[in-house]
């Protein structure tokens, strides 16, 4: 079927056919489709009121930002289609204009919503995405538990609160490899993270571990390239976990994961106890970087982390045996995460690198955790016979 | 001496019919502790069995005489460590004599050099396999050597105590579950089932009482991906590695795949356990080295990579 044919078909190009529209056919129309509509690989998004101007505001790297919807008619219907590929998911936003006023909103058509620390997007889901099955919670997985501590810091010069993960049947008697979270509390608000490792080690994918989720206090100094946070990391929280938890005391049982920022703070940390923590995982890392000059565009924020990667990116060294790395082909970061790949690779770590039709955004890293967390900690399915 | 060999028993329940079939009176013990700590929850299984079972409780037995006995505590989890560090090695070393195998096989001979180095590289697979349980059988010697093994009192009435509900036993059932744990709980308590009693046994559990015991599963999301060998079986049933779920553990139509794992074991017959599957040795099923002749009707993988049944024309 040609382009002009399958465009004539979509259900708005449809409904524009039965011009004038009345306001119950407009009700019948959004009641039928819903709000985006997905045809194929094609998305529209709809907009009803009496307002000047209309946008689709999202952070997807290729699609023009603010994405302008036109009015149908002469009614108070606003649509725009844009191409979306298979699986893929974007969190967006809709703009208005009235008068001289503008206002943000989630869509009031679409019901379905994600979750932020910056607080919540409407989600259109291409045809193609789901969402993974481990990610709800499961009557039949044991849960495990959640506790919380302060930690005397004295390389932060304060307490830190972690909450620390022990997974179901916990045994004193058996040794637990062990993950350090960064952006914890965020990834356990917005990632499901609990009840994503009490599914993922109840179906063996994953083995059964210990995981400390540490939130920063002041992240934009803690997260890029801070020793105090490293050395807080390395020699106070991973040696008290071991000496009061049944760990594996070895690097390759250790863990370092982050996204963003905290997938900095996780590889920075990395970089200055090499050997220490035999693997890491970078979500979405913030590996911004300059090949010339120091104009990288993030403003302040990204001025040490780009000091930070380019000294790697000058004497690259393998300070970890395995990294998994993921990022979504939708952020602005993805040009720097693949470009660092064949950086980390050179130095003999072994990397295992995904992409996803996603952006920068909880839900990604979540749905990216079964590969992740099931490639650096096998569970234990080869032991397993019924 | 004759054990029976199922397949898995959640769909397709065999065992009730089998141990019916034994005609024999008295007691049943029943092993399960591979299922951990659902150990206890085995009125289902007990109830196939008419109510005879006895079950010998040893994931519990392990757990309370472990608490209570730290130095034997301490021996167990040090036998643990190494004997995860061992697997971590093997894995290491496996994995790359596994995948050479591959590399070789595809890799184009014109001179005719190809076969022997197919050979060599099989054989050096091989010695991957028999370096690690020698290293296994080392440890387990080791372990068993220490005074808190040896000396340990709780331990000794243990073991008295479970031989004797053996000795009493009409026979033994051996459930599925964690082969590892299983495999460890029978070794803490050196349970020997006695050459007179039946013993029937499905998934995890039939590994258990052949040798070697071998880890598989093509289709596990990640980890080392080439069939494992995990440790030494109990040995009643010798030249024989059962696989459990099969047809949902391995991927059968590779045979190339296949083949090689089949050619890995040449002193064994690798035998797919599937839902239904009943494999009956009875006294007088060994050749005259001991091995099991598998009977008639047993579905067995071959060096060609297929799975054949015995006796099928």
């Amino acid at each position: 079927m040609s382009t002009q044919a399958r465009t004539a078909r979509l259900a708005v190009n449809q409904l524009r056919q039965r011009l004038p529209l009345d306001g119950p056919a407009i009700d019948r129309f959004i009641e039928r489709f819903g709000c985006p509509i997905i045809e194929g690989e094609r998305a529209t998004f709809l907009y009803r009121g009496d307002v000047d101007e209309v946008w689709v505001r999202h952070r997807v790297v290729g699609l023009p930002d603010p994405l302008p919807l036109k009015r149908i008619g002469e009614s108070d219907l606003w649509a725009v289609t844009t191409v979306l590929p298979e699986g893929s998911r974007v969190e967006y936003q809709i703009e208005i204009r009235k008068g001289d006023q503008y206002e943000r909103f989630n869509d009031p058509l679409n019901p379905r919503l994600a979750h932020s620390p910056m607080g919540s997007s409407s989600v259109c889901a291409a045809i193609g995405y789901r969402v993974p099955d481990w990610v709800a919670f499961d009557p039949e997985a044991r849960p495990g538990t959640l506790v919380e501590e302060q930690i005397r810091s004295k390389a932060l010069r304060r307490d830190q609160p972690v909450q620390i993960y022990l997974p179901a049947r916990f045994n004193r008697a058996q040794r637990y490899p062990l993950l350090v979270v960064h952006d914890g509390t965020d990834f356990l608000e917005f990632a499901a993270m609990k009840t994503v490792l009490d599914n993922l080690i109840h179906r063996l994918d994953v083995d059964p571990l210990v995981a400390v989720f540490v939130p920063p206090r002041d992240r934009l100094k803690e997260y890029p390239n801070h020793a105090p946070h490293a050395r807080f990391i390395a020699r106070e929280l991973v040696p008290l976990l071991t000496q009061r938890l049944p760990l594996f005391d070895t690097p390759e049982a250790r863990c370092l994961m982050g996204s963003s920022f905290g997938g900095i703070a996780s590889l920075s940390t990395a970089v200055r106890y090499p050997g220490y923590f035999g693997s890491l995982m970078l979500q979405s890392a913030s590996l911004v970087f300059t090949d010339i000059g120091f104009d990288h565009g993030g403003g302040p924020a990204f001025d040490p982390v780009v000091k930070f990667v380019n000294r790697f990116r000058e004497k690259p060294s393998a300070v970890v045996d395995r990294i998994f790395m993921t990022c979504g082909v939708y952020e602005p970061l993805i040009t720097p995460n693949r470009s660092m790949v064949p950086v980390f690779r050179h130095t003999g770590m072994k990397v295992r690198y995904t992409e996803a039709r996603d952006g920068h955004n909880w839900e990604n890293w979540r749905d990216r955790l079964g590969d992740g967390l099931s490639w650096i900690f096998p569970g234990p399915q080869k032991f397993v016979y019924e | 001496m004759t054990t029976i060999l199922l397949g898995p028993q959640r769909f397709t329940t065999t065992v009730g019919a089998t141990v019916r079939a034994l005609d024999v009176d008295g007691p049943i013990a029943m092993v399960n502790s591979g299922w951990e700590e659902r150990e206890s929850d085995d009125a289902e299984l007990a109830g196939h069995l008419d109510g005879r079972g006895v079950n010998l409780r040893l994931y519990r037995r392990a757990f309370e005489l472990l608490r209570a006995d730290h130095g034997l505590r301490a021996v167990v989890l040090d036998h643990r460590s190494r004997h995860d560090e061992l697997r971590a090695f093997y894995g290491l070393r496996l994995q790359s004599a596994w995948d050479t195998v591959f590399s070789v096989r595809h890799r184009t001979s014109r001179h005719g050099i190809g076969e022997g180095a197919e050979r060599s590289a099989l054989q050096a697979l091989r010695d991957v396999d028999d370096w690690y349980a020698y290293e296994v059988a080392r440890l387990v010697e080791q372990t068993a050597a220490t005074d808190a093994f040896r000396g340990s009192a709780a331990l000794a009435t243990q073991r008295a105590e479970i031989a004797g509900l053996l000795a009493s036993s009409a026979a033994v059932v051996v459930a599925g579950g964690h082969v590892g744990l299983l495999m460890e709980t029978l070794r803490l308590f050196a349970v020997s089932f006695p050459a007179s009693t039946p013993v029937v046994a499905w998934s995890a559990g039939a590994m258990a009482v052949c040798d070697p015991v071998v880890l598989f599963h093509d289709f596990a999301p990640h980890g080392i991906t080439a069939p494992e060998v995990h440790d030494r079986g109990m040995g009643r049933v010798r030249g024989l590695v059962p696989l459990p779920h099969a047809r949902r553990r391995l991927d059968l139509d590779d045979r190339e795949r296949m083949a090689v794992f089949a050619a890995r074991f040449p002193a064994h017959r690798l035998v797919p356990l599937d839902a239904g599957t009943v494999i009956r040795l009875g006294p007088g099923s060994t050749d005259a080295d001991g091995r099991a002749v598998v009977p008639e009707g047993t579905r067995v993988l071959t060096t060609a990579g297929t799975v054949v049944t015995e006796g099928a024309a």
